[in-house]
């Protein structure tokens, strides 16, 4: 095999070949990679959104609830200690009811709405440092300290500010007052001080009272339902789970978010078999593409195929010839759809991203997938080239020439 | 003798078997200017097919230089045909997308010679078959005898043994055909160039040292 003369020859058919073939080919090249890339980026931008959305809104990176069988988390001592462990930002302690909610709007007991929704009180400070909530305030304005009276709801609950269940909403406004019936018996009334809307439902169909109030309806002392924990680095739940057992909270249950996911992890795990598939489909694509341009050069150049062995050639050089070309269109796809992605697509994304019910999606284009990207597409560009020259090339001399 | 050919035969398989070279036996010299007559359909072109290891013969011996070229590999052929014979083709066998330069030093290249050494020697035979002004041009940009021309220097540039050649000259008007025949005689008296020409033309033997006449396959007379 004569590598030399093989890539003199390739080089020298692609400066003085067909420009336009070559245009054409270049940029089926190019749509290909930008296809597979795009698709996983978008799918990988809509897991990461739902994942932001669950740990700003829900989870936040770890959550501890109660050993079995028990109420709260009694071990105070340990929690306070948790924010001592390097790398924690908050700590926020919930206590949960599951009141019945009711709002009787011209207070006649008349076209009175109910429901029952989940309900979590906050120290306001911790918490703005565990999740995001005051931040998607819709209406009104977020708890304070020292608010005794006051609630606020998720739009889901309120109905009015674009939920996707008002059906089941109390349609209620700022200023409004309703009706707590808690699990232990208590009735409250409180006045809607905030409508919050995040884009996850299930938080949108959440209330929020403050912890001294809540306290006072359960007469109880710094216990806890839950306790929400963010850390600095997310991905590195499982080291601050285990600093956290060793602080004494040991028959607890902690969990880290992604593990209290359920139905969106399996979304994520559906979206990355969905742009596996369409990644190997486009794969096919660009190799069948290589090999049909392949395919169409040999059969044209097919005398010149037979001079060439004729004067000496080796069937090696031959095919080494065509495979070149191949991989000059596979490797000129992938720098030209790399840099379209990383310099246009990605750009423009950040800057608008797209507005999707789980969140704000923009491409999500990691090393991994702009490197198996890139070996598929320069993979398929080498089988497609290899088979109609392994063809051509080995093709008798007289029937090359003459037919 | 750099040629010796013992009962070659060559038959085309088929519904109807074509015994194309029946039974053919003649020895070449070295430095002899052969012509390959007879009608269309005798076997010249078969014949110079099979002393030109393009085609495998049926049956029967070939010695070229001393070697026989039965019991070459694939890839030894190939060697053998880049190292020690040249062909020129009816019709111009060049590559489109080569200029004449790089067309005549596609062999040294892939002989793995020195870059410098070959587009010198490649230029230097461009000159010899006249074309020294001529070395940038793509075949497009080159008549019909001139493209003939660049490839005899491309068949010529490794110092081949033998030069074959089938009806060189069938394409050509006679101005130009007489340039290459003229060439070929020259290159036979300078360097003393063993050349097999396929020919039609009567008038071409005037060139040659000798004629072997073919008639269905089979050697007919030399003279
Ligand atoms: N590839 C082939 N398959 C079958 N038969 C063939 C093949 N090549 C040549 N023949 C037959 O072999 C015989 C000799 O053909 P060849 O081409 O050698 O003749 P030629 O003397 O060169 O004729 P021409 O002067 O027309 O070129 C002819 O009968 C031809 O039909
Ligand atoms: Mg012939």
């Amino acid at each position: 095999m004569n590598i030399k003369t093989a890539f003199f020859l390739a080089f020298t058919s692609l400066k003085r070949g067909n420009k336009g073939t070559l245009a054409m080919t270049i940029l089926i090249m190019t749509l290909a990679y930008i296809n597979i890339v795009f698709i996983s980026s978008v799918f990988g931008g809509i897991v990461d959104a739902i994942n932001t959305q669950s740990i700003d809104n829900q989870y936040s990176n770890i959550v501890i609830e109660p050993e079995i069988d028990e109420k709260y988390i009694t071990n105070t001592r340990a929690i306070n200690s948790i924010k001592t462990i390097p790398g924690v930002i908050g700590v926020s302690a919930h206590y949960i009811d599951k009141p019945f909610v009711k709002y009787d709007e011209r207070k006649d007991n008349k076209d009175v709405k109910t429901g029952n929704w989940v309900l979590k009180s906050i120290d306001v400070a911790d918490e703005k440092k565990v999740t995001k909530i005051h931040e998607a305030i819709v209406a009104g304005s977020y708890l304070e300290d020292n608010d005794r009276d006051q609630i606020i709801i998720g739009r889901e609950v309120a109905g009015n500010y674009g939920g996707s269940l008002r059906h089941l909403s109390l349609n209620v406004l700022i200023g409004d007052e309703i009706d707590l019936s808690f699990k232990n018996g208590i009735k409250r009334t409180y006045t809607v001080k905030g409508i919050f809307g995040t884009k996850s439902t299930s938080v949108d169909q959440m209330l929020f009272i403050t912890k001294k109030e809540m306290e006072s309806v359960l007469n109880v002392h710094n216990l806890a339902s839950e306790v929400l924990i963010k850390i600095e680095d997310t991905g590195n739940e499982d080291y601050y789970i285990n600093e956290i057992r060793h602080l004494g909270l040991v028959h607890e249950d902690i969990k880290k978010w992604s593990d209290l996911m359920g139905f969106t992890s399996s979304a994520s795990m559906s979206f990355a078999m969905i742009s596996i598939i369409l990644g190997v489909i486009g794969t096919i694509v660009a190799g069948v593409t290589i090999f049909i341009i392949i395919f169409v050069s040999v059969v044209n150049k097919r005398r010149q195929i037979g001079i060439l062995k004729a004067i000496g050639m080796g069937d090696n050089t031959i095919i080494l010839y065509f495979v070149i070309q191949a991989l000059f269109y596979g490797i000129v796809g992938v720098i030209l759809g790399a840099s379209f992605i990383l310099f246009v697509l990605r750009p423009y994304f950040m800057s608008n991203p797209l507005d999707f019910p789980v969140g704000w999606v923009s491409l999500k284009v990691t090393f991994d997938i702009i490197r198996i990207s890139n070996i598929s597409l320069i993979t398929a560009a080498l089988i497609g080239g290899f088979f109609p020259a392994y063809r051509g090339a080995k093709e008798s001399i007289l029937k090359s020439i003459w037919g | 003798m750099i040629i010796e050919v013992k009962n070659l035969k060559k038959t085309y398989e088929g519904k109807v078997p074509t015994h194309a070279l029946k039974n053919i036996n003649f020895n070449i010299k070295k430095g002899e200017f052969i012509a390959l007559m007879g009608r269309s359909g005798s076997g010249k072109s078969t014949l110079l097919h099979q002393l030109g290891l393009l085609d495998r013969p049926s049956a029967g011996k070939i010695m070229i230089d001393g070697t026989n070229l039965m019991s070459f590999s694939k890839e030894q052929g190939s060697k053998f045909r880049l190292e020690k014979l040249g062909y020129v083709f009816q019709s111009y066998a060049l590559l489109p997308e080569l200029t004449a330069l790089e067309s005549v030093y596609l062999p040294l290249m892939l002989s793995n010679i020195d870059k410098k050494i070959y587009i010198k020697t490649a230029s230097e035979m461009l000159k010899k078959v006249g074309l020294g002004n001529k070395l940038h041009n793509l075949p497009r940009e080159l008549s019909g005898g001139e493209q003939q021309r660049v490839a005899i220097a491309r068949a010529l540039v490794n110092n081949p043994i033998i030069l074959f050649a089938d009806e060189p000259t069938a394409n050509l008007d006679s101005e130009s055909s007489k340039v290459i025949l003229e060439l070929f005689k020259k290159l036979n008296k300078e360097i003393n160039q063993t050349i097999i020409m396929v020919t039609h033309e009567p008038d071409d033997k005037k060139y040659v040292d000798r004629v072997i006449w073919l008639k269905d396959g089979e050697i007919q007379e030399e003279d």
